[in-house]
């Protein structure tokens, strides 16, 4: 029943994760952007849902969209404000690396100064858990994640496959210099590739609020978790992504039955070294050896 | 006032040195690793395991030291042999997490949570080090060896071994170097030599546990080096003395209340990173316009 009650727990985790890794390969694998304030915006989404939602009281359509915005906004204007003024002159992966990471760092702290540094739940009906059978709690809420999960994976591959704006996206993270020459303008792909990359962990950083709680201090967590997971699954893959974002939430869960909580950051990494030693190009995909 | 500065000063030379060897690694080998407080703290509980289990003798503590930590260093090279860049990025987060990890379970040689205490004060040819007075001469002594050793290694045959690598890996085993062994031994390098800052502040506190070893470390050593300039010796001194005084200058602005103090810190780190690498991505000390592959 343990077991049963650790893969349900770990299928709700790795949907988000699945989520979360998808916005940050997009990125990735779209621009060549290492967007490690990514997790940032996780944080950034989650406590812009739980100003509107909770304390507000705006109601839960107009606090999603309020996350929503704040997150597509972060991500779109970083990318103006500051990669792409990098990129103007160099551009080298450790340049846009560090000034990522640094904002990432002052959006953390700024979410620590105006909500605290402790953990906020939005409560509500769903998160409640309830016992399904002997011995397995279950909340809704887990069931809702996987069906946010599934319809905007749906969404998304309708997307990639079926629009021009799909298309195109995924011709520039193939060729980026054929973009411009059958006359579409890179800069405004990348502008989508972060709004859609950005909103994505919208829907992930509302389901952690209201099951977990989230606090100021998350957003290096999911910034791992996001960063693994794209390698895992192989860079520019969302697919794989997601797989491994699943993969992730499931490890994270099910190693609880044989350690102790505090090793299971330890056990997503050595997922990763493994992945990284004997399978460097992930579940689909190619590495990147320059 | 008079141990105050010598306080500074010993804080400051551990972190220049951990700012420079993490420099060798980030500005000459281009290898970005986010695991450089695991290897002071690697260093840090070594000297003390050696100091209170077997000797108090500097030389041993410090060696013994150097060699767990460059060994360890192997481990991280692993991975770092077969990619590059962003991979490596995440793999040296993975190996930090772990590391914190294991610094606070690992109950029977670390200490767990509380740390090891009461570390004695080392010896060196029957000479003791137990003020701070002394540990100022020592620790300034060990920041000069580093830097002379670091410098001579940048300026020979190695330094231009690893500059080739960072610049071009293919072009320089086309040349005939041996990349995977440069790039091992450079890491070991740095780890080992971080691993005399780990020793330094292991007798200098008497006193360790997992919070100095933290990601927050390997960040602040990272903006260090960032904000100093990669890839010149001077930039990462420049670096850890500029991070090191902005606590000090913060605390006589008034408006500011102590609780927040830490997040204010923060922040201006966090934006000096962003603004720096927008108008000026070689540092403070380093060139506008360097070029830098990666």
């Amino acid at each position: 029943m343990l077991y049963l009650q650790l893969l349900i727990n770990g299928i709700q985790t790795g949907a988000m994760y699945a989520l979360i890794a998808a916005g940050f390969s997009l990125i990735f694998g779209m621009t060549r952007v290492f967007h490690a304030a990514h997790g940032a915006t996780f944080t950034l989404a989650g406590f812009v849902f739980y100003e509107c939602y909770s304390l507000l009281q705006w109601g839960l359509l107009p606090a999603l969209l309020a996350a929503a915005i704040a997150s597509g906004l972060f991500g779109v204007l970083l990318n103006r404000w500051v990669y792409v003024v990098i990129q103007r002159h160099e551009g080298s992966f450790f340049t846009v690396f560090a000034a990522s990471f640094g904002a990432a760092i002052v959006v953390e702290n700024l979410v620590a100064i105006v909500f605290g540094k402790g953990l906020v739940t939005v409560s509500s009906d769903w998160s409640r858990s309830v016992e399904m059978i002997p011995g397995l709690f279950v909340a809704p809420m887990a069931l809702v994640a996987v069906v946010v999960a599934v319809v905007c994976f749906a969404v998304l591959h309708y997307v990639f496959t079926h629009t021009n704006l799909g298309v195109a996206l995924r011709a520039l993270g193939e060729n980026p210099t054929l973009v411009d020459v059958y006359g579409l303008n890179q800069k405004t792909l990348a502008k989508y590739a972060f709004l859609i990359g950005s909103v994505l962990v919208v829907p992930a950083a509302v389901l952690t609020a209201m099951t977990s709680g989230i606090s100021a201090s998350m957003g290096h967590h999911i910034m791992m978790i996001s960063i693994a997971a794209t390698i895992v699954g192989g860079v520019g893959s969302l697919r794989g992504a997601a797989m491994a974002g699943l993969l992730f939430g499931l490890a994270e869960n099910l190693c609880l039955a044989f350690v102790q909580p505090q090793w299971s950051e330890a056990v997503t990494f050595v997922i990763l070294f493994l992945f990284i030693v004997f399978r460097p190009g992930g579940f689909y995909g190619r590495a990147i050896v320059s | 006032m008079l141990a105050y500065i010598q306080n500074i000063i010993v804080l400051f030379s551990i972190n220049a040195i951990l700012a420079l060897t993490l420099n060798f690694i980030m500005g000459y080998a281009g290898i970005f690793s986010l695991a450089h407080a695991i290897f002071f703290g690697v260093g840090a509980y070594t000297a003390a395991y050696m100091a209170l289990n077997v000797t108090d003798s500097l030389l041993i503590c410090m060696l013994a030291a150097m060699v767990v930590s460059a060994l360890l260093s192997v481990v991280l090279a692993l991975p770092a042999l077969r990619v590059r860049g962003e991979y490596f990025v995440a793999a040296s987060l993975g190996l930090q997490i772990i590391g914190v990890t294991i610094f606070s379970e690992w109950k029977s040689v670390t200490g767990g949570l509380g740390g090891m205490i009461g570390i004695p004060p080392p010896v060196l040819f029957g000479y003791t080090f137990s003020s701070t007075g002394q540990f100022v001469g020592l620790s300034l002594a060990v920041l000069l060896g580093v830097l002379v050793i670091l410098a001579l290694l940048v300026r020979g045959s190695f330094g231009r071994s690893l500059m080739a690598i960072r610049d071009s890996e293919s072009a320089a085993q086309a040349y005939g170097k041996y990349v995977n062994a440069v790039k091992t031994l450079s890491v070991a390098v740095s780890a080992g030599l971080a691993a005399l800052a780990g020793g330094l502040y292991a007798f200098y506190m008497s006193f360790v546990n997992v919070e100095a070893f933290t990601l927050n470390m390997s960040i602040l050593l990272m903006a260090m080096v960032i904000i100093g300039g990669t890839g010149t010796l001077l930039g990462p001194i420049v670096g850890a003395a500029i991070v090191m005084a902005l606590p000090a200058a913060l605390t006589y602005l008034p408006f500011i209340p102590s609780s927040e103090l830490g997040t204010i810190q923060q922040i201006i780190y966090g934006l000096a990173m962003v603004i720096l690498m927008m108008f000026r991505p070689g540092g403070l000390v380093g060139g506008r316009g360097k070029e830098k592959s990666a």
